[in-house]
């Protein structure tokens, strides 16, 4: 299938379903590059906490391949833990990447995420995260910038389309230690922010790095502190991702 | 606060596509070696390199210091753009094959 009409399949999947959704705390910075024929098994961590309220935990389990050069596909088993409370199933994701320019071509790399997420709660419907993913390498300085746009559908209430955003910028230093910092936002309704105060930022510093196993096998990871920037954002958030590709 | 979503396309698209025809170089992948191991290019210029896998198996050009990975199918050909780089050394190796697919690219 070709990239084009792969894409529009997609987000006619998507459109097909006419109801604020929330990045968990074990979000990542997407990256516009596809690795053809990758395998990987991946695990997400994350630990939110804010005061007054109660410790926010997530987790993913992920399988994912690389059919194309420039498609990457992954099936994710995500999971939550609030306060006390146990952990539990919260929902099924499917991750779509498609790497829409090659890597140093044009002045900005781009690629495209197209994420659907059926919750636990069928009261939620369907959840559907999509948009650029743009990384420009400057020497030894890799920077990221990507703006996502979320909406529920089929969902028991009415919901809106909401506007977030995620970056980072790391300085490759050597290839099991690189160095850096991340941060993520939401801004609210896509088309009318809400209130300075009401929008949730936090960014902070982060590691990453990539280890040889053998041969094609490969561990990489990437971890961040991040640190509330507005007053509805959690005052800390901890997340770590770890890939196992082969 | 109002978000134009027209005025963020518009950017996508020129910072996107502001691209120019490169210099290209070719190497060739064959008994899990690179040829040539050395690949002289401009300094301060974007450069095209042209993989040609000629072994039966894949390979991948991996180099952290061009921050470039790429799969090579057995038998076929792909595209790397790199630069514009500082004046200087820039290994590169094969992933797949680490113990002789080993090289580097001299900007000069």
């Amino acid at each position: 299938m070709k990239r084009t009409s792969l894409c529009a399949a997609l987000a006619a999947v998507a459109a097909a379903f006419p109801t604020a959704a929330h990045a968990g705390p074990d979000d990542y910075v997407h990256t516009p590059a596809v690795e053809y024929g990758e395998r990987e098994v991946e695990l997400r961590l994350g630990t939110a906490t804010k005061s007054g309220e109660a410790r926010q935990s997530a987790a993913a389990l992920a399988l994912g391949y690389g059919p194309t050069p420039w498609w990457f596909t992954e099936v994710y088993a995500k999971f939550e833990r609030a306060g006390g409370e146990g952990t539990r199933f919260d929902a099924f994701e499917w991750e779509n990447k498609f790497q829409l320019t090659e890597p140093g071509q044009y002045f900005v790399d781009l690629g495209l995420l197209v994420e659907i997420e059926r919750p636990r709660d069928r009261a939620e419907g369907y959840e559907l995260r999509l948009g650029p993913l743009l990384q420009k390498d400057v020497g030894p300085v890799q920077a990221n910038f990507n703006v996502l746009i979320e909406r529920h559908y089929r969902a028991a209430e009415p919901q809106v389309t909401e506007l977030g955003y995620q970056w980072q910028l790391k300085y490759r230093w050597r290839p099991e230690l690189e160095f850096g910092a991340q941060g993520f936002g939401e801004v609210g309704q896509w088309n009318d922010w809400a209130p300075a105060h009401a929008q949730e930022h936090t960014l902070g510093p982060a590691l990453f790095g990539k280890l040889h196993v053998a041969g094609r096998k490969v561990v990489r990871y990437d971890a961040a502190l991040l640190f509330g920037a507005s007053s509805a954002a959690a005052d800390r958030t901890l997340r770590a991702r770890i890939e196992y590709e082969f | 606060m109002t978000f134009r979503p027209a005025s963020l396309a518009v950017l996508l698209a020129v910072a996107a596509t502001a691209g120019a025809a490169e210099p290209e170089f070719l190497l060739v992948i064959r008994d899990h070696r690179f040829t040539p191991a050395e690949i002289v290019v401009p300094a301060n210029a974007r450069v095209k390199l042209v993989l040609d896998n000629q072994d039966a198996t894949p390979e991948e050009f991996d180099s952290h210091a061009l921050n470039r990975e790429k799969v090579v199918a057995g038998r076929s050909k792909a595209v790397v753009f790199i630069g514009p780089l500082a004046p200087g050394r820039y290994p590169f190796m094969g992933e797949f094959n680490v113990a002789t697919a080993q090289g580097a690219v001299v900007a000069k």
